[in-house]
């Protein structure tokens, strides 16, 4: 455990003192705040709006979960993505070994170390936001509210934690940072971008609309549900299909971590995401209830952290020290 | 003298590439040893075995008395290794660099302190202690490298290749220190080179590997004797003059072996007993000794024959 500590402290050390994660931590402070900022603005103009919303901006702009879903994949791969390699390539993993500590010392204390990191990342962004808001507004959140906070803060972590622990993998896998940054940046945008193109694409091609089924009916204009004089009117079959397709779409990208975390996430502070910039608000749910919801897609989230830092923690047992390691 | 370091038959292999081929040898406690061969000839995997750091596909070794895999940690207590390029961070100063060593080997903060101040004075660099390794030259980091392999108070120490790449005056300098270190504190030191004249000048017995096998495990006193095929030897003459009468009388010499000529001396091969008859058939034909001294063989001859006949197979 002296081993796994002393790593760890000094793996936190460098975190905080390197540029990388400095300019990403700033960068998310100031966002949130930017968000929270206009969370106030909304919650003033919806009088009896609930606190958290000052995590959902306001109905065209990004939220604090928008930033997240972006940013946060980025943050865990950025302090994981050379954990392992760098010490390779500089040839100090060695020397750190060459102590008399266990093994898994080195990999435990880098994976406490970045998790360390990014817990206090996100409790202090959240903090931050709370801590700008609360004088804006006048009230602070009450007990409910301050709950579905402590929840959110907790799902943002364990979602930054599942991409340290893919950072930490491919830096395990890969002996060249060169090789780990590619792989991350494509897992990055794979989650992020291209699996909700990929599900629009396949849940077009597998569920085809019928055709000429929206029927115009002349109205009068300006009259209800008009445009351009034609009332637009769509047949059930036509709805079946759209549903259907929009729930298969849902279903691929369920795939995608950035997915779980904004459906979850959206649902403990009671909004409907749409993606960047675009966002409803939903019936309001208790904590309980949104938790009930959504224990698979936490469970998922920790899941695949798990699986992915118990993957790089076997190979990093089994890697062969070569010469030049 | 007891044996530091024991293999038997050690062994490792890369899939179908056998870096390590049942290598059997000894080290005494006290010795500077010399694990000497070409690049790529099987050293630092070796000394990675030895450390505990790699694990052999066959055969064991003991190092300070504890299994290399059954007891790893153990040996990484009592041995330390100094890999062949800088294994430090070159972010972090000397006195961090030891200070994290010092907390990896679970050393209390008032005696880490003291041993760091200690280490980087034996190595010389107090002075540097608090300027970051990456401002080093070569020559200051391998310093700071030797004094990290030092902070645990190992009884054995592995050096790889350590004066690859200095100049000439940081080379003497490692060097010495390694025979000082081997002097005062009693350390143990294998040192692992491809050049000859470091271990012909450093160590005291050495082991010649080529293409993963042990081909010659000698002490440096003996090597001589083993080249020369038993108690025979070569010696050097300066005479004031040398002519081909006196070449032929001092082949027909009895133990007299054979008579060359080189640069003006005379090298004269055959058995000890001889020396005094040489000595007589030089001064019976008018010529005077000017300087008269056994010459050993140099390591670069004696690891050719060694390296060609196991080329030769």
């Amino acid at each position: 455990m002296a081993g796994t500590m002393t790593v760890a402290s000094k793996e936190l050390r460098d975190q905080f003192g390197s540029r990388r994660f400095l300019i990403l931590f700033g960068l998310i402070v100031v966002l949130g705040g930017l968000s929270a900022y206009q969370g106030v603005d909304f919650i003033r103009n919806n009088v009896g709006s609930s606190f958290v919303y000052i995590f959902s901006g306001a109905r065209m702009s990004f939220s604090f979960i928008q930033i997240m879903v972006f940013f946060g994949p980025i943050l865990g791969l950025a302090l994981g993505f050379d954990a392992v390699n760098k010490e390779r390539i500089n040839g100090t993993l060695s020397m750190v070994l060459g102590q008399p500590i266990y093994r898994d010392s080195v990999i435990n204390g880098k994976f406490i170390a970045g998790a360390v990191a990014l817990t206090i990342l996100a409790f202090s962004t959240i903090a931050i936001m709370c801590g700008i808001t609360i004088p804006m507004l006048g009230f602070a959140p009450i007990l409910e509210e301050a709950l579905k906070i402590v929840a959110l803060t907790l799902l943002t972590t364990v979602y930054l934690l599942l991409w340290l622990s893919l950072g930490i993998l491919y830096s395990t896998v890969f002996k060249k940072t060169s090789t780990s940054i590619l792989f991350s940046i494509a897992t990055w945008m794979t989650f992020s971008i291209v699996i909700t193109i990929l599900a629009m694409a396949l849940s077009s091609a597998l569920v085809p609309l019928p055709a000429g089924d929206f029927r115009g009916t002349p109205v009068a204009p300006g009259g209800q549900g008009s445009q351009g004089g034609q009332r637009f009117t769509i047949s059930p079959e036509y709805m079946e299909a759209m549903q259907e397709r929009q729930a298969l779409q849902t279903a691929i990208q369920r795939l995608s971590p950035t997915q779980l975390y904004q459906s979850t996430a959206s649902a403990i502070l009671g909004i409907s995401s749409f993606g960047f910039g675009r966002q409803e608000f939903a019936k309001a749910t208790t904590l309980g209830e949104a938790l009930a919801n959504n224990w698979a897609n936490i469970a998922a989230l920790a899941a695949v952290m798990v699986v992915a830092f118990a993957a790089s923690y076997m190979m990093f047992l089994r890697t062969e020290i070569r010469p030049g390691d | 003298m007891e044996n530091i370091v024991e293999t038997q038959k050690l062994t490792k292999a890369y899939g179908d590439f056998v870096a390590v081929n049942e290598l059997d040898m000894e080290v005494k406690r006290g010795e500077v040893f010399g694990f000497l061969g070409p690049n790529g000839a099987g050293k630092t995997t070796t000394l990675l075995m030895l450390m505990g750091l790699s694990v052999p596909t066959k055969g064991t070794a003991i190092v300070a008395g504890h299994d290399i895999v059954e007891e790893s940690r153990e040996v990484r207590t009592v041995a330390s290794i100094l890999p062949e390029y800088s294994s430090l961070y070159g972010d972090l100063t000397a006195w961090e660099n030891l200070d994290y060593i010092g907390k990896l080997n679970d050393q209390p903060k008032e005696e880490r302190e003291n041993r760091i101040a200690e280490m980087l004075d034996i190595v010389g660099m107090s002075k540097w202690a608090d300027s970051k390794l990456e401002s080093f030259s070569r020559g200051m980091k391998q310093r700071v490298g030797i004094a990290s392999a030092l902070m645990k108070n190992p009884q054995i120490v592995f050096l790889d290749e350590p004066t690859i790449g200095l100049d000439p005056v940081a080379t003497k300098e490692i060097r010495e220190l390694v025979l000082k270190l081997n002097r005062e504190k009693g350390l143990t030191v294998v040192l692992a080179s491809h050049l000859l004249h470091e271990v012909q000048v450093t160590c005291n017995k050495i082991g010649i590997i080529n293409r993963g096998k042990l081909i010659l495990l000698e002490s440096m006193e003996n090597l001589n004797r083993v080249m020369s095929g038993g108690e025979d030897r070569r010696v050097e003459f300066m005479l004031t003059e040398t002519t081909p009468d006196l070449v032929k009388d001092l082949e027909a010499v009895k133990g007299v072996k054979s008579v060359t000529q080189e640069n003006g001396r005379l090298l004269v091969y055959g058995s000890m007993d001889s020396d005094l008859d040489v000595s007589k058939t030089i001064v019976s034909h008018g010529a005077y000794i000017l300087m008269m001294k056994p010459r050993e063989h140099t390591l670069e001859e004696i690891f050719m024959k060694y390296y060609n006949q196991e080329v030769a197979g």
